[in-house]
């Protein structure tokens, strides 16, 4: 890199809203409990039959946005929103003493407001162009949650909106890293949020390969003999990255560094994640690399496990590749078993599952996998309870999309 | 690191275009209509528009997906949108000089970074249209035959880029409603500096002219009514009877590479972008409020980080969307940034003679404001025919204008309430003056 001098860049609060927690403490116990998330969802509206994926239906939206706006604003929004607020709570933000300019909100999202533009596209074919809601636009697109997110909190500075299928949260890490060590701000909100769980969603998904459609609660089951493929979720995390000497002087709780961001594309077309780990692995050395990190600094490795059978060949072919003799003795889980995946929102709520495992000194088990795949007998999973972490203070967190991007996260325990 | 301290950052040029637009594929197309003051916008085609109050769009005419070097898989199984972004990257290879294959090093550093606002939207709506019988039912259960590859992948578009060149660096879709295409290329400007890379092809690409992606506008009233029966002239920018934006469709896609790189295998540079920088409104979602604060501040940023003075800005190409407030609030900024020399300072709008074509739209004029530095021309906003007060600069009305162009600023203002701009310089400016 350019400076060794640049700026650090570190993460100073979590909110999160998850399947099987709402709110980062509630998350976190379930978390490494290996507590499920995982219900039953169905829609009157479908002919078709209950699905299994990590819904939240306890969430309550009014509790976090005013009645007015709640009309104006789809639930992925809602659910950024309610992260927002614990994470600048957790963080110990006044974000009325930042400067504005100096603010700035990175939020990534996949499918935008599914639930608004559905009933929109109801009400324009059956009713007609002129009943349409004012708000569908602001309420559906992508950008809407980075834009509502700036008028509450009088956001002013850097604001992004990675699209980026399944890695996108772990993306929008690594933009509000860069920005944040080229001094473009202090302070960026940082995740992603999605609520895509429709059936027609479901459907169109599972029908491309992307996810399993089933009623077994237990059918996530990466690095299984029986893994055939994920459930999905929804929910948003967001976390507080903090240019380091900002922190410093309104001594904030520092969770952790992130210390590297790599980023590499299979290329190979829209389909899942391939058997081959290539460019995976290349995108792990770029972490470690951009973070100085070798692979006995590594805690343990938060996999990407998409329970595909090739794409977690693809997954163990990099791990070999990137962290070679070591690998054995580097605990690895999927801790988004207890979850689902939850595209966009899922690398948010991966980096803060690291940043509380880095914190209690515990790495949350992968549940489900309950009859290992002997193709991945040198992979020490750490499976079904939660395992005490060594000594060592950095945590990967690796991810991958269809289209071929893979992306990883070195993190880093804070002071 | 050695102990002389940190180098500076690399420098990045602009060394392919490739541009779907209503009025023109290709560079050499598109750049004849740009100077010619030629429109695209027309009666919309694409689906019948008779119950929208807006009945014109830009729609891209004439594409030839298989002439632009597309497979047969991405012409039958990918969405018109990321047909658009595949056909643009291509050309931007082409342009550029890198039609033969690059190596495998060279690949995999190499990346795609798109802007986009409403991908795979028109597709989406056209399953959901099939499921449901236009509404009239309970959804039918879906048939693989109806899935194409793209469906509900918003990111498509810089996946399949990638895809088709084989190209292992980074990837994604920003965004960030219309500069959605300006971001995607500052933060590929970004990921070269930062030695991540040596080459992006980054822009913007959209298609969404169906009747939710045109309605959702018309309800905001955020669409041009007025000029229905002669399209040509509804897209009218600084205007005093400009009533709203037209929708329109396209794709630009810009190489970009480090400038040593570029200047070592002698490729032609157009421009060298000399500064990025974005911010937010923090106050609506959809406009800027009438001193154009948030753009001030955004001017002024950028020319500090481009190191430039006011004087040196020869040219403005704006976000001039033809939204009657967006234009007062744009004329406010450059009067309070500029003062004096905001009257003097030429300022043109391509979406004039495009319309807006959503996250392609800073893209294609990030793309107008090279080759203006290149062609040293200043393409014209059209259709200023009866002038507004309070829009009284120089808005390069009806003809193009030959002029020396050192340095141009191309900006634009999103929907969500981004604000991005990038400053372009031309190559031997640069280095005349020491950079």
């Amino acid at each position: 890199m350019v400076d060794d001098n640049k700026r650090r860049v570190v993460i100073t609060g979590i909110g999160v809203v998850a399947p099987n927690g709402i709110g980062k403490e509630a998350f976190w116990q379930a978390t490494h409990q290996g507590i499920s998330g995982i219900k039953l969802v169905r829609n009157d509206n479908v002919s078709a039959a209950t699905w299994a994926a990590g819904s939240i239906p306890d969430f309550v939206a009014e509790d976090y946005v005013e009645r007015k706006l709640l009309k104006r604003t789809d639930r992925m929004t809602h659910f950024a929103f309610a992260a927002m607020q614990e994470a600048l709570a957790d963080a110990r933000l006044d974000i009325e003493q930042e400067q504005p300019q100096r603010v700035g909100a990175v939020i990534a999202n996949s499918l935008g407001g599914i639930d608004y533009v559905m009933r929109q596209l109801q009400t324009l074919y059956t009713k007609g162009p002129r009943f349409v809601s004012a708000y569908t636009a602001i309420a559906w697109l992508n950008a809407a949650n980075v834009g509502q997110a700036a008028i509450r909190y009088n956001i002013q500075g850097y604001c992004k909106t990675p699209i980026n299928d399944a890695v996108s949260g772990l993306d929008a890490m690594g933009m509000a890293t860069s920005a944040l060590r080229r001094g473009a701000a202090d302070i960026i909100l940082t995740g992603g949020c999605e609520a895509f769980l429709h059936p027609l969603i479901l459907q169109a998904l599972s029908y491309q390969g992307q996810c399993a459609t089933t009623s077994d609660l237990n059918a996530y089951r990466p690095f299984d003999r029986r893994a055939a493929g994920l459930l999905l979720a929804e929910g948003a995390s967001i976390c507080i990255l903090e240019d380091y000497e900002h922190a410093l002087r309104r001594n904030a709780p520092i969770y952790g560094e992130v210390l590297g961001y790599g980023q590499t594309s299979d290329a190979d077309g829209l389909r899942i994640p391939s058997e081959s780990g290539k460019y995976y692995a290349r995108a792990m050395q770029l972490a470690m690399r951009e973070g100085n990190v070798r692979p006995e600094d590594i805690a343990y490795v938060q996999l990407d496990g998409r329970a595909n059978p090739s794409s977690d060949r693809g997954e163990a072919a990099a791990l070999r590749v990137a962290l070679g003799n070591e690998l054995a003795r580097i605990p690895l889980s999927v801790p988004r078993t207890t979850i689902g995946h939850a595209y966009a929102a899922a690398g948010a709520i991966d980096t803060a599952t690291a940043l509380l495992a880095l914190k209690h000194g515990c790495i949350p088990p992968t549940i489900n996998c309950e009859d290992p795949d002997p193709n991945y007998d040198d992979l020490d999973l750490v499976r079904d309870r939660a395992r005490a972490m060594n000594e060592r203070r950095v945590v990967l967190i690796g991810a991958r999309g269809i289209g071929g991007a893979n992306t990883v996260l070195a993190l880093k325990k804070g002071s | 690191m050695t102990e002389a301290g940190p180098r500076p950052p690399r420098r990045v040029a602009i060394t392919g275009l490739g541009v779907v637009a209503p009025n023109g594929i290709g560079k050499e197309a598109f750049w004849h209509a740009c100077i010619s003051g030629l429109s695209g916008i027309r009666s919309i085609t694409r689906f019948d528009a008779s119950a929208l109050p807006s009945r014109i769009a830009g729609e891209v005419t004439d594409f030839a997906p298989a002439q632009l070097g597309l497979t047969p898989d991405e012409y039958q199984h990918v969405d018109r949108g990321t047909q658009f972004a595949i056909a643009a990257a291509n050309l931007a290879m082409m342009d550029a000089g890198l039609a033969d294959p690059l190596s495998e090093e060279e690949r995999e550093r190499t990346g795609v970074y798109i802007g986009a606002v409403m991908a795979c939207a028109e597709e989406g709506e056209g399953i959901w249209r099939e499921l449901t019988d236009n509404g009239t039912r309970q959804f039918a259960p879906l048939d693989t035959a109806m899935i194409s590859a793209s469906l509900l992948m918003p990111h498509a578009s810089a996946a399949c880029i990638a895809a088709h060149h084989h190209l292992h660096g980074p990837s994604m879709v920003i965004a960030t409603g219309c500069s959605a295409g300006a971001d995607a290329i500052g933060q590929a400007y970004w990921a070269i500096q930062e030695e991540r890379v040596d080459r992006m092809l980054a822009g913007g690409a959209d298609s969404a002219i169906s009747p939710l992606g045109v309605d959702v506008f018309c309800v905001m009233g955020a669409l041009s009514t007025r000029f229905n029966e002669e399209p040509q002239r509804a897209s009218r920018p600084y205007d005093a009877l400009r009533d709203g934006f037209v929708m329109a469709e396209g794709a630009a896609v810009l190489l970009l590479e480090d400038l040593a790189l570029a200047r070592a295998r002698g490729a032609h540079i157009y421009a060298e972008i000399i500064a990025f920088t974005s911010n937010s409104n923090a106050h609506h979602m959809t406009a800027l409020p009438a001193n154009g604060a948030p753009l001030q501040q955004l001017l002024r940023q950028a020319m500090q980080e481009a190191d430039i003075e006011q004087q040196q800005l020869d040219y403005i190409n704006s976000h001039g969307s033809s939204t009657p407030p967006n234009e007062l609030a744009e004329t406010a900024a450059y009067k309070a940034v500029f003062g004096d020399y905001a009257y003097q300072i030429p300022i043109s709008a391509t979406k004039s003679m495009i319309g807006h074509t959503q996250g392609a739209a800073s893209a294609i004029e990030a793309a107008v404001t090279a080759l203006a530095l290149d062609q040293q021309i200043i393409p014209p906003t059209l259709n200023q025919e009866q002038s507004d007060p309070a829009c009284d600069l120089d808005y390069v009305p009806g003809r193009a204008r030959p002029t020396r162009i050192d340095v141009a600023l191309t900006h634009s203002s999103g929907f969500g309430g981004v604000n991005s701009a990038l400053i372009f310089a031309r190559p031997d400016w640069t280095q005349q003056h020491g950079r």
